[in-house]
């Protein structure tokens, strides 16, 4: 079993310099059978993740994407295909959708593997030009989904922590200091101790009531560690800082010790992506505000902020943020102060300064849609065409026996086409349904009819009260 | 003439994108009523459909949908779906629409359509709805609008295709879509939220949202036309209303690369406070569900989300004299201690020198 690995641990044993190497068992793939590593990590880790002797190994379960599709029956594929393709946006779709308190106001420190691993060509082009592309789109998702955040970028290379790019609410920043990384190529070996104890210094001045959050690329298979990386860790806990890793080779034990230290005892936030797919998937899952745990992760704090209005000069004039002659920007609403792009910080007198529209961004991820439900044949027939898109529904079966089949189908589907609003009642196909809870975030249904004693359209999501998970 | 190459012109002409206009009038009649003097309704909605009849002239690809946002609902005029019939016969009496021979069939359809679904929708709306209806639904109109534009731009609609979830297999028959919103009320305080929404979901779609205004203010639409990079327009003379759709709205999203439209300069980006809808240019915001308060809210506690809030942190921003006391305090006190200092040190010199001397 350990022959396979055996190339990874011959690169290993070259780079043990000074530091130590805290490497323990690791196993491919994010819920497989355990591979474990060489001869150095067996020492020290007694305690196989995952007995896999029973159960068949990951590579020998092939799924082949052909043995799903069946002829229809008129001998094509196009209905089972379009059934599966129903069937796979219905499955993303369902998520919990209980309204959570969240984290809004965040403070991440990005860090990226930029070590000699990351050299490996197993991602196309290789792992280090694609997590910098992926860096940058994780950066622009990110101030799109929490725009009155803070992020900073940190590598790893050479067993030191690289400063890439301060914590700043500006996305041009920080893709302009990833973008210049494109050059360089990966070097040395990673050190996390190094990485966490400046990101934990970046965010010592973070205020309480925002949160407090690491996000890790790890190429890597080791961690090359001045000093002990448990009392770190143990640092990090008493800061209140979440870490997440997306790894890209294997499941390391220190990084999955350091994720469910950090966030109390869930591994969920450790993934291992399987391709570039997946890669990206999970560095993205990162850019929805985390859910509270406990009171005590953040302070609740009321916060000033100034609205300000853009305006347009007939004469360019200085901005107080970069000293560059512009004609127009926002006044700050207290002191008047030029600034050229929002939100920011009052240079002068440090009141916080954003658009409303920043605020109303964040509202969906507080107030979700509720999921729509399948919808039988005995209640389709008071719909004929989707509520939003117009689409033609098919017609119910003539035969009663078909009518009293139950709703869900076996993929998950719904066996009329249809999906109800559980609170108008309203049918929609299946890709409103998708549309609405994905991009719009509002039943238009629910929007476009007054309810008999009407509870106000901008409270309604906000009288329910909202769980910490 | 065989010298001229028309196939470059040919070629050009290829890559053009068919493109849809959705256009959503505010149908709200407390609000058109104050502008019976200069533009009735009937006027308009006639300005408007010459107006589409335009937008499917340029191209045979080119097409249109009409959403009435009412006072109590927000409905599709065109294309609808329950009523075909009823829009073919009631309209016209006896008349077929794909007889009349001088007309574009297509125009004759959708003006059949329009009036036909326009004059049902006034029929059913009670004298009693009316009283004090002065809001309009435009957060479901913008809604039906995005859902309807979603599913166009991507479903090839080849034949008017009925299993549309064919066409979803990766077909890509991108159509420039836009959203032009003829608005008359003002006040959508109340479908802020919803609104909003809908404008990010337009802005991620790239789909531009248009704003006629032809009376009445709202922050909210202009921020809209702002975010999504659509056209602005606050019309001055409400009774040339068609020679404003015609100059400013008729280029569609590609051509307007090559236009200066006309657009906003100032935009009024303040935020209208949870507690009475206020608007505010400084205002305190819950950390945890981000409800704007114009005032700290009663025992700091926010009353949307019921959370015990921590104002210790205004103690900084709000009470500027007493920073300022401070900070004065300090340095004075500084200065003494300095002083005292400089004159102990003195002294200490001058000490030594006094025996000198
Ligand atoms: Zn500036
Ligand atoms: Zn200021
Ligand atoms: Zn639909
Ligand atoms: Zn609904
Ligand atoms: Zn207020
Ligand atoms: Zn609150």
């Amino acid at each position: 079993m350990a022959d396979s690995d055996e190339d990874y641990i011959a690169t290993d044993d070259e780079e043990i310099g000074a530091h130590n190497i805290s490497k323990s068992g690791r196993h491919r793939g994010a819920g497989g059978a355990a591979a474990t590593g060489g001869s150095g990590a067996r020492s020290k880790n007694g305690s196989k993740p995952g007995g896999g002797a029973q159960k068949r190994e990951r590579w020998e379960d092939i799924k082949r994407s052909w043995d799903n599709v069946v002829e229809g029956e008129d001998g094509s594929l196009s209905s089972t295909v379009a059934g599966l393709l129903e069937a796979g946006k219905r499955k993303r779709l369902l998520k919990d959708t209980t309204p959570l308190q969240r984290g809004i106001i965040r403070h991440l420190i990005l860090i990226l593997d930029l070590s000699s691993a990351m050299m490996e060509k197993d991602f196309r082009p290789t792992r280090y030009l694609l997590s910098l592309r992926y860096a940058c789109d994780f950066v622009r998702e990110y101030f799109e989904q929490n725009p009155i955040s803070q992020l900073g970028v940190l590598g790893m290379r050479d067993g030191l922590a690289v400063r890439i790019s301060d914590l700043s609410g500006n996305p041009v920043d920080h893709i302009e200091a990833i973008g210049k990384l494109r050059l360089d190529e990966g070097k040395g070996a990673p050190s996390l101790q190094n990485a966490l104890e400046m990101s934990r210094a970046a965010l010592f001045h973070a205020p309480s009531h925002g949160t407090r959050e690491v996000v890790i690329v790890f190429g890597a298979l080791l961690s090359s560690d001045p000093g002990d990386i448990h009392q770190t860790i143990s640092h990090l806990v008493e800061d209140k800082i979440r870490v997440s890793v997306v790894g890209l080779s294997a499941q390391v034990a220190v990084c999955r010790e350091l994720c469910k230290r950090t966030n109390a005892g869930d591994e969920g936030v450790y993934g291992v992506a399987l391709d570039d797919k997946h890669f990206r998937e999970l560095l993205l899952d990162t850019t929805i505000p985390p859910v509270t745990r406990s009171a005590k992760m953040s302070a609740s704090s009321l916060l000033m902020m100034g609205f300000p209005s853009r305006m347009v000069e007939k004469t360019a004039s200085l901005c107080a943020c970069h000293s560059t002659l512009t004609k127009g920007g926002y006044l700050c609403s207290r002191c008047s102060t030029k600034v050229c792009a929002l939100p920011m910080e009052c240079p002068a007198c440090g009141l916080t300064l954003i658009l409303s529209t920043h605020l109303a961004r964040s509202y969906h991820h507080l107030f979700p849609l509720k999921n729509w439900v399948e919808v039988p044949w005995k209640a389709a027939s008071k719909s004929t065409h989707c509520y939003a898109c117009q689409i033609p529904f098919p017609h119910p079966p003539a035969k009663p026996e078909e009518l009293s089949a139950p709703a869900k189908t076996a993929t998950g589907t719904s066996v009329s086409s249809r999906y109800a609003c559980t609170i108008c009642h309203n049918h929609f196909c299946i890709d409103c349904d998708v549309f609405c809870h994905e991009t719009l975030y509002n039943c238009p249904a629910c929007q476009s009819s007054v309810p008999k004693g009407r509870i106000s359209n901008g409270a309604r999501g906000r009288s329910d009260p909202m769980e910490v998970g | 003439m065989d010298t001229v190459d028309a196939s470059a012109h040919y070629s050009q002409s290829v890559d053009e994108k068919p493109s849809l206009l959705v256009l959503i009038l505010d149908t709200n009649p407390y609000a058109w009523s104050t502008l019976s003097a200069t533009l009735p309704l009937e006027r308009a909605l006639a300005s408007i459909l010459i107006f589409l009849n335009v937008h499917m002239a340029f191209s045979h690809a080119n097409r249109v949908a009409v959403i009435a946002s009412h006072t109590r609902s927000a409905r599709f005029l065109y294309p609808t779906t329950t009523s075909t019939t009823t829009a073919a016969g009631g309209s016209g009496g006896s008349e077929d629409p794909f007889r009349d021979a001088n007309k574009y069939r297509q125009f004759r359809l959708i003006e059949d359509q329009v009036q036909a679904s326009f004059a049902e929708l006034m029929r059913q709306t009670t004298a009693s709805e009316l009283v004090d209806a002065k809001e309009t639904m435009m957060a479901g109109a913008l809604g039906l609008a995005l859902g309807y534009v979603n599913r166009l731009v991507r479903v090839d609609d080849s034949g008017g295709v009925v299993g549309g979830k064919d066409g979803a297999v990766g077909e890509v028959t991108s159509m420039n879509a836009r959203i032009l919103v003829v608005s008359v009320s003002g006040d959508l305080a109340e479908q802020y939220v919803p609104v909003m929404n809908s404008i990010f979901a337009a802005q991620r779609k790239k789909i531009p949202i248009d704003i006629c205004k032809v009376a009445g203010e709202t922050v909210f639409l202009q921020q809209a036309s702002d975010t999504t990079r659509g056209i602005y327009m606050q019309l001055e003379h409400p009774e040339s209303l068609l020679q404003y759709l015609m100059m400013c709205f008729i280029p569609d999203t590609a051509t307007r690369r090559h236009l200066v439209p006309p657009t906003q300069v100032n935009v009024d980006f303040r935020a209208a406070c949870f507690c009475h809808k206020n608007v505010v240019d400084i205002g305190f915001v819950c950390s945890i569900c981000l409800s704007i308060f114009c005032t700290p809210p009663e025992g700091a506690i926010c009353t949307t989300c019921n959370t015990k809030l921590d104002i210790s942190a205004l103690g900084n921003f709000g009470g500027k004299p007493a920073v300022v006391l401070t900070k004065k305090k300090k340095t004075k006190k500084l200065k003494q201690s300095k002083a005292t200092s400089f004159s102990n040190e003195a002294s200490a010199t001058s000490t030594p020198g006094t025996p000198a001397s």
